[in-house]
């Protein structure tokens, strides 16, 4: 696309050659996919953890290799996978790039290098990560809080090796990523849209997307201090976090220091970054449900305030995954309070989206049923949330199955149904084809009831009172016989639903080169992204000049018009 | 890069794309340093905590970013009265008072370690090295967005942007500045 003087918008970087277009490409549809690539990627691996792990509670002793340490450092390293470089990374990284600059008319990401910059940090990180598999003693088996003192101890697994050092040194990696990339995305928002295009106007997603940034923005500086720190005391043996401590008889040379100051700290990021995930997962099922039923998005206004209400809240809510550190009641309670003040905006969205459902054209297209299984899975993963968030109740539940049961329903499965959902919706837009239809249908009611199989019977597991984190149920009499049956059958199931993970890769591949064609707006959707010049949009979205709203997003099914939807770019006086 | 017409209209208050993003990354940076130093004044009330004498040094190190940062606003006069003289002196001044600075604190550090204030004898110590070893990387980035600019200045030839660059410039050393003020004075007091 040659540019003129009279090419409207901010400069265009040509890209130069092979390498320039596909390696280190600063544009942000290329840089959205890299992204969408490494996460799923690494995300895999994070699976195949899990997988692990289910095969030694379902079976016991069946692989020899899984020992205890080994074990730990599965459950360790998915869990750290599957939150920050799979779901941040991928929202964010990959949604998030590919999404704003087209939906907001715009041609790129405000700053192009610094975007290409984040991806490439985002890569070594992962790669950090990655080599912790293959130093001696191995990744750190801390569990993903990575508290210490335990975090840092010999004894724990990786934790005398450079396994930890590795972990925190990748996460500090990641956050830089993450701020070059964050800055980005907001300056993009603020100063990018089109004519037209006010904050007022932007869709669903690119709310989201702006509130989650500006949440991990504000959250991962806390994660940062707390890994340097933790550095500190395991390399110079300062004394940050590190009480007094015995060692057979011996006493080490650390003392004085808080654990509680690293719990307040991580959970500090660690629970606007629940919100980091779910926020651009409301995002995604906004765009879907509305597209996909034919209808607008109900309470737009009201969505939008609800979003910036659950962000502000966010922050005020983290030490409720603390209660049995031990904690003043009267703090306890206030953070029991705000956590269910929390339910009010987080309420509001899921009305709205049955609302919008109601009396609606209802196609039951594949990402349409990805967004009723998330409707139905965060209601129930966010009901288990006011017990857990009630200290009275959260006390004897904390540290069982029914937490991992919670939080895998809320914040594993709920946003992958919609990330899942977003991939078959987007597919289109980035490859000019269809996603096979029966093939994703097939993906779809394998992972959404297997999953429901693997995580319902925990919520049962940990009413008995077993303990997570745990490698062996064999010694405790108050386990009965039916557990280790139930886990058995969690982890047939869990085996299914990952087999079922590669039709969806086998369909993404050969859909490529064998899907239909999509043309350029397949499903009818408003939004800018599907009205670029070219289908995929080439290097610059847009033709000479940019496009210029006239509208918002969800002018489904406008009286007067023929067809049953009005796309943003399109004026009153053209409506036909 | 062809010039374009700029006809993206919805700016947010009328800022630049580099001004919105300084700002924001200003607001990370404060997070930043908000975080350490909560973690200081929680840690600081624990009976093994024994705080470290302050050199005096760090009053002449306070006093060449001070100096610093009259350096860059020098610049910014000069830009604006378009004077390349003005802009060259406040550059060269700001540059010599940064690295002043930076070679001021290493020294600190050292004279402390010689009388015995090491890093891992007192949590006092660790917070000490730590918060002012995150705040000279935070200037350090500064002055390599020093090095860009003067660069363009002294080697480039007359660009239209320099007053927005360097104003941009200055606010981010002004910014050093007010962040080790506060830290300074955290330090001193507790």
């Amino acid at each position: 696309m040659e540019q003129s003087s009279a090419y409207e918008g901010q400069p265009l970087h040509e890209p130069k050659g092979w390498w320039g277009r596909y390696v280190f490409s600063q544009d942000h549809k290329v840089i959205g996919l890299q992204y969408t690539c490494i996460a799923l990627a690494i995300g895999l691996t994070g699976m195949f953890l899990s997988l692990l792990m289910r095969m030694q509670l379902g079976f016991p002793g069946l692989f020899e290799s899984i020992d205890a340490g080994s074990y730990y450092q599965d459950v360790t390293m998915h869990g750290m996978i599957m939150v920050i470089y799979l779901l941040t990374a991928l929202f964010l990284g990959g949604f998030g790039n590919y999404l704003i600059p087209l939906m907001l008319g715009s041609r790129d990401m405000a700053f192009p290098f610094v975007n290409m910059l984040s991806f490439w940090f985002y890569l070594l990180s992962v790669l950090i990560l990655v080599a912790s598999f293959f130093v001696e003693s191995g990744p750190t088996g801390a569990g993903w809080t990575l508290y210490p003192p335990q975090s840092i101890l010999e004894g724990t697994p990786g934790a005398d090796g450079a396994g930890i050092i590795l972990m925190l040194a990748s996460l500090a990696v990641f956050i830089i990523a993450f701020t070059m990339g964050g800055l980005n995305y907001i300056t993009t928002v603020l100063q990018s849209r089109t004519r037209g295009m006010t904050l007022m106007r932007m869709p669903l997603i690119i709310w989201c997307i702006f509130l989650a940034t500006f949440l991990g923005l504000l959250a991962f500086p806390a994660l940062l201090v707390g890994a340097i720190m933790l550095i500190f005391d395991r390399v110079l043996e300062t004394s940050f976090f590190m009480p007094e401590i015995f060692k057979g008889g011996e006493v080490l040379d650390y003392g004085g220091g808080s654990p509680v100051l690293f719990q307040h700290l991580f959970w500090f990021f660690g629970h606007p970054e629940v919100y980091i995930i779910a926020l651009p997962a409301f995002g995604i099922i906004s765009e879907l449900i509305s597209c996909h039923a034919r209808k607008n998005i109900f309470g737009y206004n009201m969505m939008v305030w609800a979003l910036i209400a659950i962000a502000g809240i966010a922050f005020i809510v983290w030490a409720h995954h603390m209660y049995v550190a031990g904690m003043n009641p009267y703090l306890g309670f206030f953070f029991a309070t705000t956590t269910l003040i929390i339910a009010i905006p987080t309420a509001i969205k899921v009305y709205n989206w049955v609302i919008t459902l109601w009396n609606a054209n209802i196609r039951m297209t594949v990402p349409m049923l990805y967004c009723l299984a998330f409707l139905i899975t965060f209601l129930i993963g966010g009901l288990t949330g006011l017990f857990l968030g009630n200290v009275a109740v959260d006390v004897p539940l904390s540290d069982t199955y029914f937490v991992v049961g919670h939080f895998h329903m809320v914040m594993a499965v709920s946003p992958v149904l919609a990330l899942y959902g977003g991939l078959y919706h987007w597919y289109p837009s980035v490859t000019g084809r269809m996603l096979d239809d029966r093939l994703g249908k097939i993906h779809f009611w394998i992972t959404f009831i297997g999953t429901y199989l693997v995580y319902f019977p925990m919520h049962y597991i940990g009413f008995l009172g077993v303990p997570r984190r745990y490698y062996s149920n064999d010694q405790y009499d108050f386990i009965p016989q039916s557990v280790n049956d139930l886990n058995q059958f969690i982890t047939i199931c869990a085996l299914i639903v990952g087999a079922a993970q590669f039709i969806l890769l086998y369909n993404f591949v050969v859909s490529i080169y064998k899907g239909k064609k999509a043309g350029s707006n397949p499903w009818g959707a408003c939004t800018l992204e599907w009205q670029a010049l070219e289908s995929p949009p080439g290097h610059g979205n847009w033709d000479v000049q940019l496009p210029v709203v006239h509208r918002w997003p969800y002018d489904y099914g406008l009286p007067g018009a023929t067809a049953d939807f009005v796309p943003q770019n399109v004026a009153d006086e053209d409506i036909t | 890069m062809t010039e374009v017409i700029n006809n993206e209209k919805e700016k947010f208050m009328g800022l630049t794309h580099a001004q919105v993003f300084m700002y924001l990354l200003m607001t990370v940076i404060s997070i930043l340093f908000l975080f350490i130093t909560n973690a200081y004044l929680f840690r600081m009330n624990f009976a093994d905590w024994q705080s470290l004498p302050m050199p005096t040094l760090l009053w002449f190190n306070s006093g060449a970013l001070v100096l610093a940062s009259v350096g860059m606003i020098w610049a910014k006069q000069g830009a604006k009265s378009g004077s390349p003289t003005n802009i060259k002196i406040g550059l060269t001044a700001a540059g010599i008072f940064g690295t002043l600075f930076t070679l001021g604190q290493i020294t600190a550090w050292q004279e402390l370690n010689a009388v015995g204030y090491f890093l891992a004898s007192n949590p006092a110590n660790t917070f000490f090295y730590l918060i002012t070893a995150l705040h000279v990387m935070h200037v350090l980035g500064g002055m390599v967005a020093w090095l860009r600019v003067s660069f363009k200045v002294f080697l480039g030839s007359e660009n239209t942007a320099t007053e927005h660059t360097i104003g941009l410039l200055g606010i981010y050393w002004h910014y050093m500045l007010l962040v080790w003020a506060l830290l300074f004075s955290i330090l001193l007091t507790t």
